[in-house]
């Protein structure tokens, strides 16, 4: 009988998955109800600006809280493009193309700087683009916002709209996760991973952390307008709400919950982002904030590798390994064991006296 | 001249209240080596304590000395029990961790005291004095005396008692700390049992003119951690001074700067960051930091 | 009377093992080497006492089992560990090192004498008095990791490689400083040192070490007699 891992790795039984996987999101949104299909595809917008916010912090190791403002801005673009009458596929490119540009020039004077500073500059995105975005009012319709409807479904394909929007972010969404997967599996992934790790290290490798850091940076923000131009698709309104701070710290919790540095763990944030506020809003509506932080500090204790890290850990029951490979959530693992055992430095760890139980330095890799 | 007496003076009291939050930063990250995104949060939390218990009828000063006492052990217990275990590893994880923290005190206060504006009542009468052809409320100036009086108390601590030479010899070089009978774990819970202190006076002195509601610090937060960056992260000095500057530029700049405006004024300590740090990296005051590989 | 006794301690740092088995004993106010090439676990012997790195095996001092402590704990028994790399608290002053040393003592009279007695050992140090730690040369900021330490008044020294990066002249004065210190106050110390012949001017008896475990233990007469120490480490 074979194990769990080898059933899986068979190339009959991979094909078979992703066919089926393929059948359902064909005929699923057939058969669902309405509600779920808009729920679904929320899921989807959410799910991919997780994901290029994994690019930048999961698997580069940059924190960025600054993520939804890209959002925010291709959602600006694609309202403005439509309302203007432009063909949809250049408000696309558009809604992808303008949001990398600014996420280009951050990064660009940003990448140099320290840890906090970059933290601090992408605060600053959403914090200063709330009041700027209200004062623009031309481009983007000021306080109340602007709205876009170019996402009915077409006479002739017989759909309802919610079918076919869904239809739309399966499409668009699953090219870019397709795209991203590609992305980190190849040598800009590995790149990514080294950087992560120690930047030092890096640098005296060839691997130039600037060069990396800028363009994970703008690869984050262009996803983050394809989520946006999504979130016009579905949602088909956008305001200044839309880039506020505290959803990119959301969209934050939601990448370390699903799992950092992950591709499926990007859809689990996703999910996440979604479901979380309509679960308590059924309960308590003021339980929301609660419940988020304190599910984010129960992962970041004893699954840092995020949801997506579960079946792992169920697999290595009884191995003690806890911690997911590359280390936390950000930044590598390797610069702990490195200060622990180089005799004469200094670190809390020491004072506090030796640890009384072994933490086994995670492998230098990045999850798929 | 009267109103830009007046928007300097404002400007210093609100700096102040960044001063604060910005010096238990500092605290923190000298103690600790990470930076609490949880700081403002906890400050809000230490406010809606005395709240609540001079809701009960216990006078506000004696509230607010309570909510202090509390804020202390909070602080050290939050140091013990969650951030301890992530002292030794990457800052960056220790970031994330911090945020969690915040986004689970804000929420512990919205689910206890719900997202409505509370009233909390003022240490300071609310009048004020005419100095110089501007007008002056004595809140700002109470404001701007209690900083500068906590600053120089902890001056004191620091380079007058044996527990500050204790917390700077931490802070330095742990290891060798301990070698020398310092307990460091305990150490590092006063360290941040002092930074939740902060954080309290900074929230009641703030709360009566922003009303109490769950994300109030979120704002100072943002310029504390500004004032921390413009200052230099291990200069107490400098990130006090930092604080100060951009509660008064902002102020000046929102008024005599139209472009900018009111609701641009957030704006101002981010232009300055960006102009500082392309000429000095570690800040104004700061050192560079040696990277070791 | 044994002040130290080290019987089959093994040291681990997470999951690689340094120590193999290492022995020592220490009597009551006497000198005892640690030799042996980089890597062979000197350092690491040491950490093993003061608590700063996990190990099994046999660690008492003065009796008392030393296994599970922190390192602050150790050091209020009576034990100064003199670190590697000197752990000089570099924003402080030389002042403020020296009352960093003496923090668990209250005796405020016998500490300013302690400090005098300190500036006389290294008189070095008395120009310094008011600088930061920082701005010391190496000579200096080892004087002052030992001044550190035994403001303390321990009974027993940790050394660990105290001639390291100093010009040969200057880990000669350490040295002699130190043979000054021992003679005058009965401290007993655990030398670990590269240098053989510095180490032997002090000391009493030493252990080499060779990956983790003792290879030779002797008096110093006997080991300055054997071939395999001048061959090894004096190049002779």
């Amino acid at each position: 009988m074979p194990s769990t891992a080898e059933f899986w790795s068979r190339p009959w039984v991979r094909w078979a998955g992703i066919g089926l996987i393929v059948v359902l999101m064909i005929v699923g949104p057939l058969i669902l109800p309405e509600f779920a299909n808009q729920t679904i595809a929320r899921i989807g917008v959410f799910a991919v600006a997780v994901l290029g916010l994994n690019v930048v912090m999961g698997y580069t190791g940059q924190v960025s809280l600054g993520q939804i403002f890209f959002v925010g801005v291709g959602a600006y673009a694609t309202a403005y493009g439509v309302n203007a009458g432009w063909n949809i596929v250049l408000v696309f490119v558009l809604a992808c193309v303008v949001p990398a540009v600014l996420g280009l020039l951050v990064a660009l004077a940003a990448a140099r700087l320290g840890g906090l500073a970059i933290a601090m500059v992408t605060i600053a995105l959403p914090i200063v683009g709330v009041p700027l975005a209200k004062r623009l009012s031309d481009f983007t319709g000021g306080s109340q916002g602007t709205s876009a409807r170019f996402s009915d479904a077409p006479e002739w394909t017989g759909l309802y709209d919610d079918q076919w929007q869904l239809y739309l972010v399966f499409l668009i969404g699953g090219i870019t996760f397709l795209l991203t997967r590609n992305l980190v599996r190849g040598k800009y992934g590995r790149a990514f991973a080294i950087v992560k790790g120690n930047e030092a290290v890096a640098a005296s490798m060839g691997v130039s952390p600037y060069r990396y850091k800028v363009l994970a940076f703008t690869i984050a923000s262009l996803i983050g307008g394809v989520s946006g131009f999504l979130y016009m698709v579905v949602i088909q309104y956008t305001s200044p709400e839309t880039l506020h701070f505290g959803h990119s710290i959301e969209l934050l919790a939601s990448m370390v919950i699903g799992g950092a540095g992950s591709i499926i763990g990007s859809l689990l944030g996703g999910a996440w982002y979604v479901l979380l506020p309509q679960i308590t809003n059924l309960i308590d509506p003021n339980i929301t904030a609660m419940l988020q932080g304190a599910i984010l500090l129960v992962v970041l204790f004893i699954l840092p590798g995020g949801l997506v890290s579960l079946p792992r850990l169920w697999r290595r029951r009884g191995r003690g390994s806890v911690a997911g490979p590359g280390g936390g959530p950000v930044g590598g693992a390797m610069q702990a064991d490195a200060a622990a055992s180089v005799p004469g430095s200094s670190t809390v760890g020491d004072a506090l006296g030796a640890p009384q139980t072994q933490s086994p330095p995670p492998p230098p890799t990045t999850q798929s | 001249m009267g109103t830009f007496i007046q928007l300097v003076i404002d400007g210093l009291s609100t700096g102040s209240i960044y001063a604060a939050l910005a010096l238990a930063i500092v605290l923190v990250n000298q103690a600790t080596g990470l930076i609490n995104f949880a700081q403002g949060g906890m400050a809000v939390l230490s406010a809606y304590i005395a709240w609540a218990l001079n809701g009960f009828g216990v006078p506000i000063v004696l509230a607010i000395l309570g909510a202090i006492v509390v804020s202390f052990f909070l602080g050290a217990l939050i140091e013990r029990y969650l951030i301890r275990r992530f002292e030794r590893g990457d800052p960056d994880t220790a970031v994330v961790v911090t945020i969690g923290l915040l986004t689970f005190i804000t929420g512990l206060c919205a689910w206890i005291w719900t997202y409505n504006n509370r009233l909390f009542p003022s240490l300071f009468p609310l009048q004020t004095i005419q100095l110089g052809g501007a007008v002056i409320s004595v809140r700002s100036l109470g404001t701007i005396v209690v900083i500068v009086v906590i600053m120089l108390l902890l001056q004191a601590l620091f380079l007058g008692t044996k527990l500050g030479l204790a917390l700077r010899a931490v802070a330095i070089n742990p290891a060798s700390a301990a070698f020398s009978g310092i307990n460091v774990g305990r150490s590092l819970m006063v360290g941040w049992g002092l930074a939740a202190v902060l954080g309290a006076v900074a929230g009641v002195l703030v709360a009566p003119q922003l009303t109490l509601t769950p994300g109030m610090m979120d704002g100072a937060l943002v310029y504390a951690l500004a004032a921390c960056i413009l200052g230099g992260l291990s200069s107490p000095i400098g990130v006090v001074v930092a604080a100060w500057l951009i509660g008064v530029l902002e102020n000046l700049a929102a008024v005599y700067i139209p472009f900018i405006g009111h609701d641009l004024k957030i704006a101002v300590p981010f232009i300055l960051i960006f102009v500082v740090l392309i000429v000095r990296p570690q800040g104004l005051f700061g050192r560079k930091a040696v990277v070791r590989v | 009377m044994t002040l130290l006794e080290l019987a089959d301690v093994r040291a681990f740092y997470g999951r690689v093992q340094v120590l193999e088995g290492v022995s020592l004993s220490v009597p009551d106010g006497g000198a005892v080497g640690i030799l042996g090439a980089n890597g062979a676990g000197k350092t690491t012997t040491l950490r093993a006492v003061s608590g700063t790195v996990r190990s099994t095996g046999t660690i008492r001092f003065d009796g008392k089992d030393l296994h599970g402590l922190r390192p602050d704990q150790v050091a209020a028994l009576g034990i100064a560990h003199v670190p590697e790399g000197r752990g000089t608290l570099s924003d402080l002053t030389v002042r403020e090192n020296l009352r960093v040393g003496a923090y668990r003592r209250k005796d405020a009279k016998a500490i300013r004498a302690d400090v005098d007695y300190c500036l006389d050992l290294f008189p070095q140090l008395k120009d310094r008095i008011r600088s930061n730690g920082s701005a010391l040369s190496g000579g200096e900021q080892q004087m002052l990791a030992i001044a550190r330490a035994i403001m303390a008044r321990p009974r027993l020294l940790l050394l660990d490689e105290a001639s390291l990066g100093l010009a040969p002249s200057t880990a000669k004065a350490v040295y002699q400083a130190i043979g000054r210190l021992r003679t005058e106050s009965g401290i007993a110390m655990v030398v670990v040192e590269q240098n053989a012949n510095l180490a032997f001017t002090l000391v009493d008896s030493a252990t080499v070490l060779e990956t983790g475990r003792n290879a030779l233990t002797g008096s110093t007469a006997e080991l300055k007699g054997m071939d395999e120490i001048r061959r090894a480490y004096l190049g002779g």
